[in-house]
């Protein structure tokens, strides 16, 4: 039986991690709703974030959390882009199927000039506090977590009120809701698409830094995220952005505590696990998650 | 232009055999072509080991006809029902391992081996296709993926079954023979279960059970409006597929030699498959093998020209985000479209007949239909296109 303390610092380490898959979560979740795609590239964006992190940090000096002025519109002017120019281009028929396809080869690229630009070599950010830590009740925890979940938290704060309290929230729910409907009432739904994409791909980015801050990183780790990070969408429901951060911060806990007793490649399978369960006895999700019903 | 699986579902639309010969009579032409085109593409496939300046080239054809087989084998899915895994690399995978373990675990016959492992991964496929395929699309690619990650963890950490990253050596099945004829026996070996596949691939094609499943591809809800029994139709299939790819994975285990979970449970391989058939078209018998031989060769050449770069990664996904863009359908019908725009100007989709034709054709059916049913009024049948 593993003492208190430990089980605790495992808790507080699921938490942290769980607002991380959260985040990202959330954005996969708004691409979901938005044009029913399923958007294998988003964590080879994440990825993509954290190099431009270390990067910025390596080669001009800045603080990684810096490098998020660069990458946030820069990674949001991608999404608009992909989204109007390439998957708003595939038949509406095949779109679940192509997007899919689509969003893979762009991963694909993304891992291949990551490695062909960075080479394979696993990079870690050297920071200043990198090593510094407090305890809290005998559990240790490290700052860069703290932060990495501070990023997270604050990001999913500005998305939730964007999404509730702007017009064009408004109009980025009612596109998700009923894109006809929306469209009758003069929403311009093209382009709100494309901005919804856009927010998506800067969730990305701002997840991409929080990573880069204690983890090492190398062009394939885009896989480890992508397997966990499918799995809680579909486990949440697909669609359902409560339903993701939900499952983002049951599993990330259980994946935690798992680590206690069996390591952590195993933890991983939990995930698997999860998803398979979920498609097979529950396959519209657990935490509601209206659109799931169709998928 | 109508495409084979068009012209198959219009003959079985409307039973009878006259429709069915009427389809395909005025192209009695096209019939000899593909018989001749397919006589050569069989001759070229088995003289190849004769023409084979050395090993290398030897191996990389057997590389090329490995792929062909995995592609045909993905299409049997991805081609008759429309639903894309991309997890199929898995599939090759567990074959490979299945086979290996057989014969330095149990003590197999290797070629015992590879079928039994082979039937084991379709018997897996059961479960797995149940939780992928009771919900439409995304859930499919997402557990098609999902399980090449989980069964990568599975083998690399597992390794006091697996030789985890460390590699599992297979004993070869020939031990007394040289490698140059090592290579040979495999390649005729590979090319006969690429006929295989291509024959079930037909024959299913041909069959009810897969106009059922073209039919899911068209549309689900009204195949199932229809009766189709939906559910069932492509876990049969999603399990034949993954029993072909079982048996290329094992075959290339008793090939190679060495495993390597990395190799084995690649999402790069499950990738080449789809890239592969869809490049040379998911609706042709043929276009997995013609993927294949473009994007296989590719590859190899990628390998000795560029060596450890990431760039066949950049190549692949540039080629597949072209295909997935701008030729979803394929060479095969890309070309062929070419082809009739070419020399048969005059085909189009819309048939323009003159009314003396009509009445000439309309005659002819009376004719014909005279002997079954003399009472009824022949010309007041409606006119099929």
């Amino acid at each position: 039986m593993p003492s208190g303390a430990l089980l605790f610092q495992s808790v507080i380490l699921g938490l942290l991690l769980g607002g991380l898959y959260a985040l990202l979560a959330a954005g996969l979740t708004l691409y979901f709703g938005i044009m029913r795609v399923v958007m294998i590239a988003h964590s080879a964006f994440l990825i993509l974030a954290a190099y431009l992190a270390w990067w910025s940090h390596s080669r001009l000096g800045v603080d990684p959390l810096l490098s998020m002025i660069v990458t946030v519109p820069l990674f949001f002017g991608f999404g608009v882009l992909l989204q109007r120019m390439l998957l708003a281009r595939l038949r509406p028929v095949t779109l679940t199927m192509m997007s899919v396809l689509l969003t893979f080869a762009i991963a694909l690229t993304i891992e291949g000039l990551l490695g062909y630009v960075f080479t394979g070599t696993q990079r870690r950010i050297q920071l200043g506090y990198g090593s510094a830590s407090f305890g809290l009740f005998g559990a240790r925890i490290a700052v860069v977590k703290l932060i990495a979940f501070g990023l997270a938290a604050v990001a999913l704060l500005t998305l939730y009120l964007l999404m509730k309290k702007t017009t064009f929230g408004w109009a980025l729910r009612a596109t998700i809701q009923h894109r006809d409907a929306a469209r009758l009432v003069g929403i311009e739904t093209e382009r709100i698409a494309g901005y919804g994409f856009g927010i998506g791909l800067a969730t990305a980015a701002v997840g991409g830094t929080a990573l880069a801050l204690d983890t090492t990183i190398y062009p394939s780790l885009h896989w480890h995220w992508i397997g966990p990070l499918m799995a809680i969408i579909v486990v949440g429901g697909l669609g359902s952005v409560p339903g993701a951060a939900m499952a983002a911060m049951v599993l990330g806990l259980t994946q935690s505590l798992l680590q206690i007793p069996l390591g952590t490649t195993w933890a991983q399978t939990i995930f698997y696990l999860a998803l398979f369960a979920t498609l097979a006895f529950r396959p519209q999700g657990f935490f509601g998650g209206r659109l799931a019903q169709r998928f | 232009m109508p495409s084979a699986s068009e012209r198959t579902m219009a003959a079985a639309a409307t039973p009878g055999a006259t429709p069915a010969a009427r389809v395909s009579a005025p192209r009695p032409v096209g019939r000899i072509v593909q018989v001749a085109l397919v006589l050569v593409l069989a001759a070229g496939v088995l003289s190849f080991p004769a023409l084979a300046p050395n090993p290398y080239i030897l191996s990389a054809g057997i590389v090329v006809l490995n792929y062909a087989v995995l592609s045909t084998s993905w299409n049997f899915v991805g081609g008759f029902t429309g639903y894309i895994s991309l997890g199929h690399g898995a599939l090759a995978g567990l074959g490979a391992y299945g086979t290996a373990l057989l014969v330095t675990r149990a003590g197999l016959p290797s070629f015992v081996a590879l079928v039994v492992a082979a039937l084991l991964v379709a018997a897996l496929a059961v479960p797995i296709g149940f939780a992928a395929l009771r919900v439409r699309g995304a859930s499919f690619v997402i557990v098609s993926i999902a399980l090449v990650l989980i069964l990568l963890l599975v083998f690399q950490s597992w390794s006091s079954l697996t030789g985890g990253s460390r590699g599992l050596v297979v004993p070869r099945p020939f031990p007394g023979l040289l490698r140059p004829e090592h290579h040979r026996v495999f390649y005729f070996l590979f090319a006969a279960l690429l006929g295989l596949a291509l024959l079930a691939w037909w024959l299913i094609d041909r069959s009810r059970f897969g106009l059922g499943l073209k039919a899911i591809r068209e549309d689900e809800d009204k195949a199932e409006a229809l009766g189709t029994p939906t559910f069932a139709y492509k876990l049969v299939v999603f399990v034949v597929s993954a029993g072909f790819t079982g048996l290329a994975g094992g075959l290339y285990a008793l090939w190679f030699g060495d495993l390597d979970p990395v190799f084995q449970f690649s999402i790069l391989t499950g990738s080449y498959m789809v890239l592969m058939a869809l490049l040379g078209g998911v609706r042709n018998l043929f276009g997995p093998l013609v993927g294949a031989l473009v994007v296989g060769i590719a590859l190899e050449y990628f390998k000795v020209e560029f060596g450890d770069t990431q760039l066949h990664l950049v190549a692949t996904g540039v080629l597949l985000a072209l295909v997935v863009l701008f030729m979803p359908d394929g060479v095969l019908p890309a070309v062929g479209g070419l082809l009739n725009r070419l020399f048969r100007p005059a085909q189009s989709s819309i048939r323009e007949v003159t009314a003396g034709e009509l009445r000439d054709q309309r005659a002819a059916e009376a004719q014909e239909r005279e002997p079954v049913d003399a009472g009824t009024t022949a010309g007041s049948g409606e006119v099929r296109p």
